[in-house]
């Protein structure tokens, strides 16, 4: 009899992370990196699907610099996290890379359960 | 068994060096500038961390340092451990910028430092680590000098240059470095560092690029600047058994520089009589190259038919350039190669430039 693995990670609330930190947690056999962007939590796999680095867990959360109406400006803050070894950013809230539309990070559920951040392996809505 | 060609590391400051130096040099050291001697460096910031972020502390990193040091340890447990690599070839860091200091006196009391220091800091610490002197090819008696003191140590296996330059390195005046190398039967690393500092020329002919972004994407036009020097100056004739390392200036432009630099030989080697064969030929025989940075075409398929005109499965070496931004981790990059290619590239190809000895299996 092999014992089942744990289907979901909870994280209490005092300890969820704050704008521009991570909180990395094991939920089963994976890792998964939970961040916090303009108040809401989002969960990502903690492997850069271009050359698999750790991207969370030794990555950089950041803010974008970007041109508007022709002047420099800077996006979203701390909506990006940027890769550790190439230093390739991905949209936090979506997973979607910034430089090559082909590639994106897995992403998974988290929710607020009461007290607790819910962390699952299913596909967020 | 893994070789990788291109292991950066470095000491954290130059005060590091001080215990490695003659006493005139340390004062220098010390007592320079405002708070100590520093290193020309570039004039371009890479916008995201010279470094992988995982291979250094950026809480304790001094703000604005540009290429902060490497320990032993770290190199264990993020490289030789992690990837199980026989050997590593340790290629400098910061101490490339002595081959580029307009004080070259200075510069060749400095490499002897830094040669010492790492000797002591990490070659004669693992067994796993080889290394490269560093020298000064701004003046090229004290770097003869140099290769002849430490040359004939195992754990030194090859002579570093940087691709910034005052001269490109097939010219007569680095003669006696040449000299030297063939004495002691050591290759030459050119390594893509430092152009456009220091003594260094420009980056380009075409002035100085603007951003970082530019400069690592032409930084390898030195190298094709030195490597067109020493094939057309015969140094392979004059050396038979020199050898000569392209280390990270891509794998494209050199190939076309072999065709145009062949169909140019064909009517100009009046003027370079001691180039007897085709430029290529010297290529094959006396030639390699990193892998590092392998080119990333948009279509994948398109990588192999750029590149097998360089002969790879002879000419090509696994590089990681750890710890940089750009490093290629070893699996990922043989897997991009022909199966029949791999076995060359990881090792067989690095154990017989270096002339390293095949590890006896436990």
């Amino acid at each position: 009899m092999t014992a089942s693995r744990p289907s979901e990670a909870r994280i209490p609330l005092a300890e969820a992370p704050a704008a521009g930190a991570v909180r990395v947690v094991e939920v089963g056999p994976r890792r998964v990196a939970v961040f916090c962007v303009d108040g809401q939590f989002h969960a990502l796999a903690d492997r850069c699907p271009h050359r698999g680095a750790p991207l969370c867990s030794l990555g950089q959360v950041v803010t974008g610099i970007e041109v508007r109406n022709g002047a420099l400006a800077t996006g979203p803050p701390d909506a990006l996290v940027r890769c550790p070894w190439h230093k390739w950013d991905f949209e936090i809230a979506t997973g979607r890379c910034a430089v090559d539309p082909r590639l994106r990070v897995r992403r998974y559920t988290v929710e607020v359960d009461d007290d607790e951040l819910v962390v699952s392996l299913s596909t967020p809505r | 068994m893994l070789v990788d060609s291109d292991v950066h590391v470095g000491y954290e400051t130059l005060l590091d060096l001080c215990d490695y130096l003659d006493a005139p040099t340390r004062e220098l050291v010390v007592h320079s500038g405002t708070n100590g001697l520093g290193m020309p460096s570039y004039p371009w910031y890479h916008p995201t961390g010279w470094l992988r972020g995982d291979t250094y502390d950026r809480e304790t990193t001094d703000v604005g340092a540009q290429l902060p040091g490497q320990d032993l340890d770290r190199v264990r447990e993020k490289l030789l451990d992690a990837y199980d690599v026989t050997y590593a070839i340790l290629t400098p860091d910061e101490a490339a910028a002595f081959a580029i200091l307009p004080n070259a006196e200075l510069a060749a009391r400095l490499c002897r430092g830094y040669n010492n220091w790492l000797l002591e800091r990490y070659l004669e610490e693992e067994p796993r680590t080889r290394g490269l002197l560093v020298v000064t090819p701004q003046h090229p008696e004290a770097a003869a000098e140099e290769i002849r003191r430490l040359g004939p140590r195992d754990e030194f296996v090859g002579v570093f240059l940087p691709g910034g330059a005052r001269v490109p390195y097939g010219s007569p005046v680095h003669e006696p470095l040449w000299r030297a190398c063939a004495e002691l039967g050591l290759p030459v690393a050119v390594h893509t560092h430092f152009e456009g500092v220091g003594v260094a020329g420009p980056v380009t002919a075409a002035g100085y690029p603007d951003h970082y972004v530019e400069y690592h994407t032409l930084c390898g036009a030195g190298m094709c600047g030195h490597f067109v020097s020493i094939l057309c100056h015969g140094v392979f004739e004059r050396y038979p058994e020199t050898r000569v390392i392209m280390m990270e200036g891509g794998l494209v432009p050199f190939l076309g520089l072999v065709w145009r630099l062949d169909t140019n030989w064909r009517a100009c080697r009046s003027e370079i009589p001691y180039c007897r064969r085709p430029p290529s030929e010297y290529v094959w025989e006396h030639v390699r190259f990193t892998s590092q940075p392998l080119e990333e075409p948009g279509d994948e398929r398109l990588l192999l038919p750029a590149i097998e005109g360089l002969r790879p499965w002879e000419t090509l070496c696994y590089a990681s350039d750890y710890p940089h931004w750009d490093f290629d981790e070893p699996a990922q990059t043989l897997r991009r190669l022909p199966a029949e290619w791999r076995d060359a590239v990881a090792h067989a190809n690095a154990l017989s430039f270096y002339r390293l000895p095949a590890p006896v299996a436990a």
